[in-house]
C-alpha cells in the first residue's frame, strides 16, 4: 500500500487569492490513522444555519440568540468554540415555496465577513433551486476556496458548475456504498471537476441509526484508494446529521439531554476520524473541544518501528 | 502452515459427539481450518495432535475467558483488521475501576451498580462486563478486604490491578475462584505473576514498552504455566494504543508473530476517558478498564460497540410475522413494517406508548429499513403478497385493510392490486403513528 490520498485545498488565504485567515489542505494519507503515515489531522466543523426552525432543540437551548444571528453565530464558531471550519447549512432553502436564492448568497457572504474560517456550505436539496442557490453561494465565495455540497448521483451538474465557474471544491455524497461512490467521482470528474477539488461523503448514518455500515464504508472506500483505486482517493467528510435527534437525545431527562447530544456526536465523528475522514462535522458546540483533542491526541500517538 | 479442512478432519476422532459445540467433526474440522475456534474444544484430542492442530489453526488472536458462570466472557478468536473483511467476533469486555482505598460500601455499591446496568436497544441488551479492583493503598490487606467486598456481587467478572504480587496473592486468596483476570506482569515480577496465574488458573495481562518485550513476556508466562495471556502495550496516550494495537493486530492476523497473537489490554483511566473508550472498541482491545462514567458516555460507548460488533453482512432482525400490540381485538388496525431491528423496536415504543391497539405485520426484507428495502427491491407487492399468504392474516382480523409506512407510499397501487387488501399510507415518521392511528379508527 504505496498510494496517496489526493490533497484538497479548503479555503484561501489573501495570498492565495482569499480573504481567510487559515487554509487547510486534507488529505495525503498513505495509512489510516494508527497504521502508518495518515496524512494531515482530520479537521473539525461546526455546523450552523440560517434557518434555525429546522435545527435541533438541543444546540438551540444552547446558542440561544446566536441562533437567529448568523455573523454572530459562526463569529462564535471560531471565537469562543475553537472549530477548524464553519460549516453553514442553507436550512431556508428546505422550507416549502423558498424562492429568494439571492438570500443564500447573502448569508454565505454574511458569514464569510464574520469570521476567517474556511466554509463549508450545504446547499439546496431540490433539483429546482439547485442551479441559483449555487450559483449565488459560488458566485458570493468567488476566491474563497468553499466545499460546496453536495452533489449526488441525480444532482450534482448544478454544484459542480457552480465549483467550476467560481474555483470551489465539491462535496460528493453517496449512501453508503463504495461503487456509487467511485461512480460520482467519475461522473464529476466528466463534468471537468479535477480530483483535487472532490470529498468524498460516503454518508455518515447516527451512531446507533446506520453508524455501522458507514464506519465500515469508510474503512473500504480508504483501503481501496489505498491499493491503487485513483477514483476513491479523495479525502472524506463526515457528517452525521441526524446524530441530535435520535431517541436517545431526544428523550435524555433534560439534566443530561446536553451530555448526551455531545456524547452522541462525539462517538461518532472521533470513530469517523479513525475510519478515516479528513473533515468532522458536529452542530452541538461542545462537541468541537473534546473532538480537536481526541483527534490531536489521536495524530500524536506513536507507534513502533 | 495452515491447514485444509480434510487435513484437520482426518486428525479428529469422527464420532460426531458435538461435544465441541458442532453437529459433526467436519463442521469442527472447517470451522478449525478457517480460523475461527481453538482446537481444545474438542475433549478427545490427545496433546500431539492439539499443538499440531493449534499451530496450523489456531486464530491469530487467542481465545480468552475472563470469569466464571453466566457473566463470564470471552475475548480474542478474532481474524481480520477490517470488521468489512469478515466480522468481529467478540466484543470487548468493558470493566468499571473501584479503588481500594474507597469505603468498602462504596465499592460494594459500585459492583452492584455495574452487575445492574443494563441498556435495551433493538433487542438486544446491552451491559457492563465486570469490575475493576486497583489496589492504590499498597496493603495486601486492604486490597483483599476490597475483593472481599465485591464478593457479594456473585459471579460478575473481576479485573485485579496492582504492581505487587503480594496484594495479587492475598486478593485470589478471596477471590480467585472467580477466575479475574490478573495485571500485570512485567519484567520486574513476572515469575511471581505467572506462578499466581497458573495456581489459580486465571487469564494474565503482561505490559511492556515495546513489542520485542511483549512477546518475550507472553512467551515466558505461557511457558511457565500461565493458562491464557493479555497484552497491555503501555501506551503513554490514546495515540499510542491506537497505533500499537493497530501493529499487534496486523502482526497477529498476518500470524508473524505467535507470541503477539493474545487479545489486548487497555486502561483509559489515564488517557482522557471517552476517546480512550472509543479507540478501544474501535481499534482491538479486548478488555478495557474505565472509570465509573456517567450516563451518557456509557450510553454512547455501548451503542458504538453494539454497532462495531454486529457483522456487517447481518443487520440485526426480527422474525417476520404479525405482532399484537396493546391487546388488539379482530378490528384492529394491521400496520405492515419491516424485519430491521431497529425499525421494529423504533415502532414498538411509539405505538406502545400510543396505546392504540393493533397489530404490527412484519415481513421479510432481510432485515433492510424501510427505505433502503424499497430502494434495494426488498420491500414490493410479491413480498406482501406472499407474507399475507404464509401468515394466518386473513383469519386474525376481520377486515381487509392494511397500512403501509409513509416510505412504502409508491407501492400502495400495486399491494392493493397484487394482493385485494384496501391500502393506506401511514406518516412517514414513527412519531406521528399514534395521531394518525387515532384519527383513522374514529373516521
Ligand atoms: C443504513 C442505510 C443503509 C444500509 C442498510 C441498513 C438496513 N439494515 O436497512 C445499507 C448500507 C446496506 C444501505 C443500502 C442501500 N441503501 Co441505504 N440507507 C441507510 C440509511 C442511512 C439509514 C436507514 C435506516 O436505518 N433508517 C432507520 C429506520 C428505523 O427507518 P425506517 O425503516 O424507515 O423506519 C421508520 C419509518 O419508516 C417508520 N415506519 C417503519 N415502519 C412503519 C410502518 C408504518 C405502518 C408506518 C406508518 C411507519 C413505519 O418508522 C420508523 C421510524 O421513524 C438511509 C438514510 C436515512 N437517513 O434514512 C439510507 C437510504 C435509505 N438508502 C438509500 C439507498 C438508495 C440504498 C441503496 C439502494 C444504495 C445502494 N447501495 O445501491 C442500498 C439498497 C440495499 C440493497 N443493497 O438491497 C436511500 C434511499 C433513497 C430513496 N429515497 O429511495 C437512502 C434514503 C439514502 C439517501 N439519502 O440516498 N442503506
Ligand atoms: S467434540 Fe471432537 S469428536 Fe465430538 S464432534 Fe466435536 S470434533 Fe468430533
Amino acid at each position: 500500500m504505496t498510494e496517496r490520498i489526493t490533497e484538497v485545498a479548503v479555503g484561501a488565504t489573501r495570498t492565495e487569492g482569499g480573504t481567510r485567515t487559515r487554509s487547510y489542505r486534507i488529505g495525503g494519507a498513505s495509512a489510516l490513522p494508527g497504521m502508518g503515515d495518515a496524512g494531515s489531522r482530520p479537521l473539525v466543523a461546526l455546523e450552523i444555519c440560517d434557518d434555525p426552525a429546522l435545527w435541533p432543540a438541543v444546540v438551540l437551548e444552547e446558542v440561544g440568540d446566536l441562533a437567529g444571528d448568523l455573523a454572530g453565530w459562526a463569529r462564535a464558531a471560531e471565537e469562543w468554540w475553537n472549530a477548524d471550519l464553519v460549516r453553514l447549512v442553507l436550512t431556508s432553502t428546505r422550507r416549502r415555496g423558498f424562492d429568494d436564492p439571492a438570500a443564500a448568497g447573502r448569508a454565505v457572504e454574511e458569514v464569510l465577513a464574520a469570521t476567517g474560517l474556511p466554509l463549508v456550505v450545504e446547499g439546496s436539496a431540490d433539483p429546482a433551486l439547485d442551479t441559483e442557490v449555487f450559483r449565488r453561494c459560488g458566485e458570493a465565495g468567488e476566491g474563497e476556496r468553499l466545499l460546496l455540497g453536495t452533489a449526488e448521483a441525480e444532482r450534482y451538474r448544478s454544484v459542480a458548475a457552480a465549483a467550476l465557474a467560481y474555483g470551489h471544491a465539491v462535496v460528493a455524497q453517496t449512501p453508503i456504498d463504495i461503487n456509487l461512490a467511485k461512480q460520482l467521482n467519475i461522473l464529476l470528474r466528466e463534468t471537468g471537476v479535477s480530483h483535487d477539488r472532490i470529498v468524498i461523503d460516503p454518508y455518515t448514518g447516527a451512531l446507533g441509526y446506520g453508524f455501522e455500515y458507514s464506519y465500515s464504508v469508510m474503512e473500504r472506500v480508504r483501503t481501496a484508494a489505498l491499493a491503487g483505486d485513483a477514483d476513491l482517493a479523495m479525502p472524506m467528510i463526515s457528517a452525521a446529521q441526524d446524530s441530535l435527534t435520535v431517541k436517545e437525545v431526544r428523550e435524555a431527562p433534560d439534566e443530561e439531554r446536553a451530555g448526551t447530544a455531545v456524547e452522541w456526536e462525539f462517538y461518532a465523528a472521533f470513530a469517523a476520524a479513525v475510519a478515516g475522514a479528513g473533515i468532522v462535522c458536529v452542530r452541538h458546540p461542545r462537541t468541537v473541544g473534546v473532538l480537536k483533542e481526541a483527534v490531536a491526541d489521536l495524530w500524536e500517538g506513536a507507534g513502533w518501528p | 502452515m495452515a491447514m485444509k479442512a480434510l487435513e484437520v478432519y482426518k486428525l479428529l476422532p469422527k464420532t460426531n459427539c458435538k461435544e465441541c459445540g458442532f453437529p459433526t467433526c467436519l463442521a469442527f474440522a472447517m470451522k478449525l481450518a478457517a480460523g475461527g475456534v481453538e482446537p481444545e474444544r474438542c475433549p478427545y484430542l490427545d496433546e500431539e495432535t492439539k499443538a499440531l492442530l493449534g499451530g496450523a489453526t489456531r486464530p491469530p488472536v487467542r481465545a480468552v475467558t475472563v470469569g466464571v458462570g453466566a457473566r463470564s466472557f470471552t475475548v480474542g478468536e478474532e481474524i481480520v483488521m477490517f470488521r468489512h473483511e469478515k466480522t468481529f467476533y467478540h466484543r470487548p469486555g468493558i470493566m468499571v475501576c473501584a479503588a481500594d482505598t474507597s469505603p468498602v460500601a462504596e465499592i460494594r455499591r459500585t459492583a452492584e451498580e455495574v452487575r445492574d446496568f443494563v441498556v435495551h436497544r433493538v433487542g438486544q441488551d446491552l451491559t457492563l462486563d465486570g469490575i475493576a479492583l486497583r489496589c492504590e493503598s499498597g496493603d495486601p490487606d486492604r486490597f483483599a478486604a476490597a475483593a472481599m467486598a465485591v464478593g457479594e456481587c456473585g459471579d460478575l467478572p473481576r479485573l485485579l490491578i496492582a504492581a505487587d504480587p503480594a496484594a495479587h496473592e492475598a486478593a485470589l486468596r478471596v477471590c480467585g475462584q472467580f477466575l479475574p483476570l490478573i495485571h500485570a506482569a512485567t519484567t520486574e515480577n513476572h515469575a511471581e505473576m505467572a506462578a499466581l496465574a497458573k495456581r489459580y488458573g486465571c487469564p494474565l495481562v503482561v505490559r511492556a514498552e515495546t513489542q520485542v518485550k511483549l512477546a518475550d513476556l507472553a512467551a515466558q508466562c505461557t511457558a511457565a504455566g500461565a493458562p491464557a495471556v493479555l497484552l497491555d502495550p503501555a501506551p503513554r496516550t490514546m495515540g499510542d494504543f491506537v497505533a500499537r494495537a493497530s501493529h499487534l493486530r496486523e502482526h497477529a492476523v498476518t500470524r508473524a508473530a505467535p507470541d503477539l497473537g493474545y487479545p489486548l489490554y487497555l486502561d483509559t483511566v489515564p488517557l482522557g476517558t471517552d476517546a480512550a473508550l472509543a479507540a478501544g472498541i474501535l481499534r482491538y482491545a479486548g478488555v478495557i478498564a474505565v472509570p465509573p462514567l456517567p450516563h451518557p458516555s456509557l450510553l454512547a460507548a455501548l451503542t458504538l460497540r453494539q454497532n462495531i460488533y454486529t457483522d456487517p453482512q447481518k443487520p440485526i432482525q426480527v422474525a417476520p410475522g404479525i405482532y399484537p400490540v396493546n391487546n388488539p381485538g379482530r378490528d384492529a388496525p394491521v400496520l405492515l413494517s419491516v424485519n430491521f431491528s431497529l425499525t421494529y423496536f423504533t415502532l414498538l415504543g411509539y405505538l406502545e406508548a400510543a396505546k392504540v391497539p393493533c397489530y404490527l405485520f412484519v415481513v421479510d426484507t432481510a432485515g433492510l429499513s424501510v427505505l433502503t428495502a424499497v430502494a434495494g427491491g426488498k420491500l414490493d407487492e410479491e413480498v406482501v403478497k406472499k407474507a399475507i399468504e404464509a401468515t394466518d392474516l386473513a383469519g386474525t382480523v376481520g377486515h381487509r385493510t392494511i397500512v403501509i409506512p409513509g416510505f412504502a407510499a409508491p407501492l400502495s397501487g400495486r399491494i392493493e392490486e397484487a394482493t385485494g387488501w384496501t391500502v393506506r399510507v401511514g406518516p412517514r415518521d414513527a412519531a406521528e403513528i399514534g395521531e394518525f392511528l387515532e384519527t383513522e379508527t374514529e373516521g
